[in-house]
């Protein structure tokens, strides 16, 4: 019980001071949903369009924009409007129909529409998606025009059968083929980016932690324990398990809230929680290393960024580790980060399990017993030596 | 007893602790050199000695912190060494160093420690209420260390100590750095604390506290252990008498004459109007001196009485200050 006493009075300290709450827990939710967002699958391109014309045929245009798939069509009052959104970047790109655009049609005079854009968006690549609906009312047209100068036939009626012919009749389509693995596998959602990021904020988490454990140390803490009937292993094993604790809290929140707030999906439950029960014991005995080592908080502090950041940079948690060169990828497996990664990868790319990941799994469970025996020792002989 | 270097042999088998022969080396340096004694239950032991002396590594091994290279050491009989756990139950440790968590109150802290001390929870609630009282915390109990001022933090660090009724309580030099007020409530706990028949081991360099609180002293320097005794022994070792300065008006040729031949004076002189003394007890020989001097006609108008401390027995053992 006394290993749980000095674990649970270590877990009390470090919620006393409630900036914590905010750094551990409420701040990787935060960057998960904002990672999410940026690479994520979520998110929906914005077109900004007014319709000055306002008739049946510029209508038409706009239904047909409302229709291409994974674009937002967001109607406005002014062409000021349209400008204002792309340029304040409430949308990626902007549309204005001309207020005589029937009138030219019926004339037979060419029409323009005036796109809107920023290059630092994705309007280059919406402007395609616009053309194509465009092109296809031009070819309703052209077709309206040929028919009304054949066969006299009025123009609207002409334009009815010609947009009738357009969707009965076969016509050419482009289909998709992915071919090869995505330079960034799984960089389309809120996966990917919870799973590096759960195990830099654990390993960092543990990391920075090792200031309580010299604060402890420093404060004479550690050795008045000893003087009570309390063995050294305990003590070590209580302040071991008050670093684990509070890293596999960490994860387990972030895991849970990330899958409930932002319907992350993690693979097998089973396996997921086994590599963040043994990704915490690295970061526990990565942390006991740090605050064994370390004279001073502010080393320590200093020492666990470095480590915690650029461990994570190394092992993958920041760039994903496909897009390393083939050494570097080999070299950043020296982090835990990397196989951590790696395991999260199997689970969530091929659908994997425990089975799966055993050699991960394994070489995490080798990191943590290495990493805790050798912090072990180094405390013990600092507590109880002169 | 005579003051002498110690000799165990005296030592009851059921002292609350008996030490014998513990040394300790860090390198080269050896910081304690087989150093013995033992102190029984009520008693007041005061290891007096400059900083850097060997107090703090001797009492670390005492309590069982620091492995000894040689050596023993029993509590209540009881063999202690660094992997022993249930014998350190009888040991109540007030370190140098304020060993609390300044990011809990007074009441977690006690709490934490009574825990690892293993009393139950009732009897932890009834204790700390009881040492809260006694160390005049109660009020504060609530509020976080970090808070406190130094006193405070001094008192709590010695309440931490005494939770679970220890029947040896080692306070290694508690006073040091708090104002006159709260070291004034320390020693007075640690009076009470003795006086309800806990062994005490107090570690100080401040002369007074050593002179005031403890029944019997160590005075250890560069790791040795150079006598022990009780104040008056230590001062009968050094060979030092008190002396009494008399400042008075009349003949005085004729009032040193008259006390030379008294069995406590040993050296009588005139220099001026003061008479200086040097006698065996002078707070037992003054009234007769004085009514001896008034009877030859001598007006006494001031009287100074000086006792040889143990200062003056560290300088005599050890050839330099207490405070060097």
């Amino acid at each position: 019980m006394k290993p749980l006493t000095i674990a649970a009075y270590n877990l009390k300290r470090l919620f006393r001071d409630r900036s914590n709450i905010f750094f551990v827990i409420i701040l990787p939710l935060v960057l998960i949903m904002l990672l999410g967002s940026v690479f994520g699958g979520t998110f929906t391109p914005e077109v900004a369009v007014y319709d000055a014309s306002e008739d049946e045929r510029s209508r038409r245009v706009v239904d047909a924009l409302e229709q291409v798939s994974d674009v937002d069509i967001r109607l406005t009052d002014s062409e000021d409007d349209v400008v204002d959104a792309v340029s304040g970047g409430r949308a990626q790109a902007g549309l204005v129909i001309p207020a005589d655009f029937s009138a030219q049609i019926d004339q037979g005079s060419a029409v323009t529409v005036r796109y809107f854009g920023r290059l630092d968006t994705l309007a280059p690549q919406l402007q395609s998606a616009v053309n194509a609906v465009i092109a296809r009312e031009s070819a309703v047209i052209r077709a309206a025009r040929f028919a009304n100068s054949e066969t006299g036939v009025s123009l609207d009626q002409a334009t009815s059968q010609a947009q009738s012919a357009l969707d009965e009749l076969p016509a050419m389509t482009v289909a998709l083929s992915i071919v090869g693995d995505d330079l960034v596998p799984d960089a389309e959602g809120f996966d990917s980016s919870a799973a590096s990021q759960l195990l830099l904020f654990v390993f960092l988490t543990s990391l920075t932690g090792s200031v309580a454990l010299i604060e402890t140390r420093n404060l004479g803490l550690s050795r008045r324990m000893l003087s009570t009937p309390t063995s050294a292993r305990t003590v070590l094993l209580g302040e071991a398990l008050g670093r684990y604790a509070i890293g596999l809290m960490q994860g387990l929140i972030i895991m849970g809230g990330s899958a409930l707030l932002f319907g992350v999906g993690w693979g097998s439950p089973g396996a997921a929680t086994l590599i963040m029960v043994l990704f915490a014991l690295v970061g526990a005995g990565a942390g006991m290393l740090v605050g064994s080592l370390l004279a001073n908080e502010q080393q320590a502090l200093a020492i666990g960024l470095l480590l915690g950041l650029g461990g994570a940079a190394l092992g993958g948690s920041m760039v994903p580790l496909e897009i390393f060169p083939d050494t570097l990828r080999t070299i950043a497996h020296i982090m835990p980060h990397a196989w951590g990664n790696d395991a999260f990868a199997t689970l969530l790319q091929d659908g994997g399990g425990i089975a799966d990941i055993g050699t991960e799994l394994g070489i995490l469970a080798a990191y943590a017993a290495g990493l805790l025996l050798i912090s072990s020792y180094i405390f013990r002989r600092q507590i109880t030596s002169g | 007893m005579t003051a002498t270097t110690p000799d165990q042999s005296a030592a009851p088998a059921t002292s609350a602790l008996r030490c014998e022969g513990l040394s300790k080396s860090f390198g080269d340096l050896q910081a304690v050199k087989n150093v013995s004694f033992h102190i029984e239950r009520g008693e007041t032991y005061g290891l007096l000695g400059p900083n850097g002396a060997g107090k703090t590594t001797t009492i670390s091994m005492v309590c069982g912190v620091l492995a000894r290279d040689e050596g023993e050491v029993l509590v209540d009989g009881q063999s202690m060494s660094s992997g022993s756990v249930d014998v350190k139950s009888l040991i109540g440790y007030v370190p140098q160093d304020l060993a609390i968590y300044p990011d809990l109150t007074a009441s977690e802290n006690m709490r934490f420690f009574a825990r690892l001390y293993g009393l139950s929870r009732n009897d932890a609630n009834s204790r700390i209420d009881e040492v809260l009282d006694t160390i005049g915390l109660s009020d504060r109990a609530g509020d976080l260390v970090k808070t406190y001022s130094g006193g405070m933090k001094r008192r709590l660090n010695i309440g931490l100590g005494m939770l679970h009724r220890p029947k040896l309580l080692i306070l290694d030099e508690p006073t040091v750095g708090v104002d006159p007020q709260s070291r004034n409530a320390i020693l007075e706990n640690v009076d009470q604390l003795s006086g309800e028949g806990m062994a005490v081991l107090y570690t100080t360099h401040y002369m007074e506290e050593a002179e005031r609180l403890c029944d019997r002293v160590g005075i250890i320097d560069e790791g040795e252990l150079k006598a022990e005794g009780t104040r008056r022994e230590l001062v009968s070792l050094v060979g030092e008498h008190d002396r009494i300065q008399i400042e008075g008006a009349g003949d005085l040729e004729a009032g040193v004459a008259a006390v030379r031949d008294l069995p406590a004076v040993r050296e009588a002189s005139v220099a001026g109007q003061v008479i200086s003394l040097i006698v065996n007890e002078a707070r037992n020989t003054l009234p007769e001196l004085l009514s001896t001097i008034t009877g030859t006609g001598v007006q006494v108008r001031s009287i100074d009485v000086a006792e040889p401390d143990l200062e003056a027995v560290f300088l005599h053992l050890t050839g330099k200050a207490l405070r060097d």
